[in-house]
């Protein structure tokens, strides 16, 4: 079935055109998002259950973008009411006005930047789901995430708990300038299955999940997670330390996905660009990684959490090869830096909700497949870790070091795996290092979707990443 | 529409039920180069109910949330209301009470002046001591007038103003042609002038330090000194282990009573709760669910003295009095901070990322920039990473006696763990 565009957006579109056409009367620019996106939060544990409507996207609000002499502001609210223009009005421009005038007391000067082209444009894009996460039968929901979480306690003796969480968003928002009218309606759900347990006064957890732009019908797949998340707590239960040092590593997907999303993804946000915090900016053209490292970025390019039509300034969705065999080719834009940088926006202009600035993000960052048979790439290895899961990363666009938590890795000797697991490991080195340190790589490639990105340490959006299997060189501690 | 939701609900299947609304007027303002991007304002209404519903005679109470918005109609709310009054019959968690009005006066009244703390920030920011080589490279400002009424069924109707503020500052120190980056964001009530000034002085003489930065040396294991914000992870890891949720659930297995380390050979940390601390963005007198909050501690010499928490999971602890505190301090230290300095250690003031997992105990974090001290001389190093266990590394905690604070946390101004295991470069 699609998923059928925001009825309240459709009844307010009319009026925000009106709005549009009033603020156009005093500034150069104007454009709308409006926002209706509504869902479902379920955390079932053997300790406490709880039922909410929020996720990470559930909103309903409106931003207005205006631009006055070079100078672009914004307004977010979330009260509009059509039978009051006149106070929405009022309010917009008193309060951007009050700020105008205390930049000018602090004695702040301003950029200017180029209007925003408007040509004409129109779209519905209602995507595929399975089933709408408002006509979900919750108390059904609640039943069975019950009987899982009951079922996840069987598979380990002494666990403290087992945890199972399931939302579903529906996200609808409507972009509107003078020449352009965009509506997007699409379904994304997360779930995990997460399980507890204490050994030697220490505590342990572990987590699996799924996520997919899909309804509902993925919880069906939680069931086959109660044993994958049982075996990776019994792995983290016994893991060791890993002794620091420079080891071959094999990444999974998961942790592939990872370091996509911190070496080459944060590093070419072009936004940084803008402020000179990118390395990335001199090393369009170069190497950064070795011949068999190709990555892409957009929302066209995987079907994910964070695949839209357009994005939160109304750009269409891009598919945008940053790095190809090696070579960094492009980075990734928002709207507002394209024009101060001269190029084009590539639709990854993201805001954390109604309320936030838009700023350049990620949506899904992938590597490419390779020929390399993992079995191939274990047998490889004189002395290693098979890296899986993890927990964090952190980037430094300007300078390109990397930090991954990864959460487990499985030792390899001579081509076979020990038995011993080390848990968490910190690997961390310099990007294009690591990356021209791939060695081999995997056919096989998934997307990861689950959890959400920052911008340093706030402004959190859905994405999701992935690739194959990487076979590397990286420093573990 | 906050009459029509409490007639509803009033009106409504629910046996109980909770709102809490939330007015805030935010100020931005980004700036590149101390020069002005862009600016914004913000003026949002966000309503949250919670209903209850009472079963098994009395035994159970199951509870469903839900925001309703400013934008809906009494028709959408009343059916929002009665698909969560439904929802929550399906919630089986072992019954609880709210909170009830405790008789005192219930109002926090008073107004934040958004657009005089903006312009402090912005002076403040332009008044950093700059320097041909090391700079502000970017900054934004956040300042709120938050005003959060929370109401619920028992007769609670209590309302908290507050000023909540956020500074993200980026600093550049180039050198040689090369250039390198520091990052904070510092959170506030209103802003500190001076304070911010301060801590942004010390950021440039660090960025100016992360460029002559030499590779760390593999170390294995060494004495560690945490003298910047990452220290408040470490105290989170106490504060965190000792609430109700984290007890009820036993991931923490701490007792009322017992030491929280065991074969501590280092200082007794003592956490405090704290209604208010200085320009604290949560200065609020009542926490999210109504319940006054006031002071007391936490954990004293050691020893774990009071949970805190949620009204749920403190009464599935037995509390008979909880809250969810907003401010905390931390002290406990016998040594002085630069008494602390003294013999080998590693003073790491910048991670790229440092995190203590309340859970189990795991510390990780990629070093930017440290200072080692071998003894006798001191050396900016740059790279690898330090981890370790808290179940090992928290008997060796030394605090100084001096304290620092961090928004809502006051915490001392240096902390020593000893044995940290150092992945180096060298």
């Amino acid at each position: 079935m699609k998923a059928p565009f925001s009825p309240y957006l459709t009844g307010v579109a009319g009026p925000l055109r009106g709005l549009i056409a009033r603020l156009g009367e005093r500034y150069d620019s104007v454009s709308v998002l409006a926002t209706d996106s509504v869902g479902f939060a379920l955390r079932i544990s053997q300790r406490a259950k709880s039922v909410g409507s929020d996720t990470m996207m559930t909103e309903r609000g409106v931003v207005v973008r205006v631009r006055k002499d070079g100078q672009y502001a914004e307004a977010a609210f979330n009260d509009f009411d059509p039978a009051e223009m006149d106070r929405v009005l009022a309010d917009i421009t008193a309060q951007l006005d009050r700020q105008t005038a205390v930049l000018a007391a602090a004695g702040v000067r301003a950029y200017e930047t180029a209007p925003l082209p408007d040509e004409p444009l129109t779209l519905l894009a209602e995507m595929e789901t399975g089933r709408l996460p408002e006509r979900e039968d919750i108390p059904a929901l609640i039943e069975r995430l019950s009987a899982l979480s009951d079922a996840g306690m069987t598979r380990r003796e002494g666990l403290l708990d087992c945890m199972v969480t399931a939302q579903s968003t529906h996200v609808s928002k409507l972009f509107l300038t003078a020449n352009r009218d965009l509506r997007q309606s699409y379904v994304y759900s997360e779930g995990g299955v997460a399980m507890l347990a204490a050994q030697d006064g220490r505590t342990e957890y572990a987590h699996e999940s799924v996520a997919d732009r899909a309804g509902p019908e993925i919880f069906d797949d939680l069931d086959g997670k109660l044993d994958a998340t049982a075996k990776i707590l019994a792995d983290k239960l016994g893991a060791e330390r890993v002794v620091p040092g420079e080891y071959d590593v094999i990444t999974s997907p998961e942790v592939s996905g990872l370091i996509a999303h911190e070496a080459f993804g944060h590093g070419v946000e072009m936004d940084m660009f803008v402020k000179g915090r990118a390395l990335g900016a001199a090393y369009i053209g170069k190497r950064v990684g070795s011949d068999l490292v190709t990555m892409h970025e957009g929302a066209a390019c995987a079907v994910d959490v964070s695949s839209y039509a357009f994005d939160d300034e109304g750009t269409l969705a891009g598919d945008v090869t940053e790095i190809e065999h090696g070579i960094l080719r492009t980075g990734i834009c928002d709207a507002l830096s394209a024009l101060r940088l001269g190029t084009a926006p590539t639709g990854n202009g993201k805001r954390q909700n109604f309320e936030h600035k838009v700023y350049t993000r990620m949506t899904n960052t992938v590597f490419d497949s390779g020929t390399d048979s993992l079995e191939d790439m274990i047998a490889s290895v004189a002395h290693g870790y098979l890296l899986e899961g993890f927990s964090s990363g952190m980037e430094d666009p300007k300078h390109w070091g990397i930090q991954c938590i990864v959460e487990r890795g499985y030792e390899i000797r001579d081509g076979q795996f020990t038995g011993k697991v080390v848990s968490p490991v910190v690997m961390t080195g310099y990007v294009p290092d690591l990356l021209g340190s791939v060695s081999m790589v995997s056919p096989h490639r998934e997307t990861f979707g689950s959890g959400g990105c920052g911008k340093g340490h706030k402004e959190w959006v859905k994405v999701s990443d992935g690739g194959p299997y990487l076979k590397a060189k990286a420093r573990l501690g | 529409m906050l009459n029509t939701i409490l007639d509803l609900l009033r009106a409504s299947t629910a046996d109980a039920w909770e709102v809490t609304d939330t007015q805030e007027t935010g100020w931005e303002f980004y700036l590149i180069r101390h020069r002005l991007d862009q600016h914004r304002v913000k003026l949002t209404r966000h309503t949250h109910v919670k209903v209850y519903r009472r079963f098994g005679e009395g035994q159970f109470l199951g509870s469903a949330s839900a925001e309703i918005p400013p934008t809906a109609n009494a028709e959408e709310a009343k059916a929002a209301i009665d698909a969560l009054c439904q929802r929550a019959e399906y919630v089986k968690n072992p019954a609880y009470t709210l909170v009830a009005p405790d008789g005192e006066a219930q109002a926090q009244a008073g107004s934040v002046d958004v657009a005089a703390i903006a312009r402090d920030f912005l002076e403040a920011l332009q008044a950093v001591p700059e320097t041909q080589t090391e700079d502000l490279n970017s900054y934004e400002i956040f300042v709120s007038e938050k005003k959060r009424r929370f109401l619920n069924s028992e007769g609670v109707d209590v309302t908290s103003v507050y000023p909540s503020s956020m500074a993200e500052v980026v600093v550049n120190a180039r050198r040689d042609g090369h250039e390198i980056e520091l990052y904070r964001l510092y959170h506030s009530g209103a802003c500190d002038r001076d304070g911010l000034i301060q801590a942004l002085t010390e950021t440039l003489r660090y960025s100016r330090d992360k460029l002559i930065a030499q590779p760390t040396p593999a170390l294995g294991r060494a004495t560690v000194l945490f003298s910047t914000d990452a220290a408040c992870e470490i105290y989170n890891y106490f504060i965190s282990r000792m609430s109700a949720a984290m007890l009820v659930r036993r991931i923490s297995d701490w007792k009322i009573g017992e030491p929280v380390v065991r074969d501590a050979a280092g200082d007794k940390v003592t956490v405090r709760a704290l209604v208010t601390l200085p320009n604290s963005s949560d200065n609020a007198a009542y926490d999210p669910e109504g319940a006054r909050r006031w002071d007391f501690d936490i954990i004293r010499d050691g020893i774990a003295r009071q949970a805190y928490g949620s009204r749920q999971f403190s009464q599935y602890l037995g509390l008979e009095r909880s809250c969810v505190p907003g401010n905390y301090a931390v002290s406990g230290g016998s040594a002085t901070a630069a008494e602390l300095r003294t013999g080998p250690y590693l003073e790491v003031v910048e991670f790229s990322d440092f995190q203590v997992d309340a859970m189990s105990g795991d510390i990780a974090g990629e070093i930017r920039l440290a200072y080692w001290h071998d003894g006798e001389k001191t050396v900016p190093v740059s790279g690898g990473s330090v981890t370790g266990s808290m179940l090992t590394l928290a008997r060796t905690l030394r605090m100084s006696r001096e304290q620092r604070q961090y928004d809502h946390l006051l915490i001392p101004a240096v902390t020593a763990l000893d044995g940290v295991t150092i992945a180096g470069v060298e």
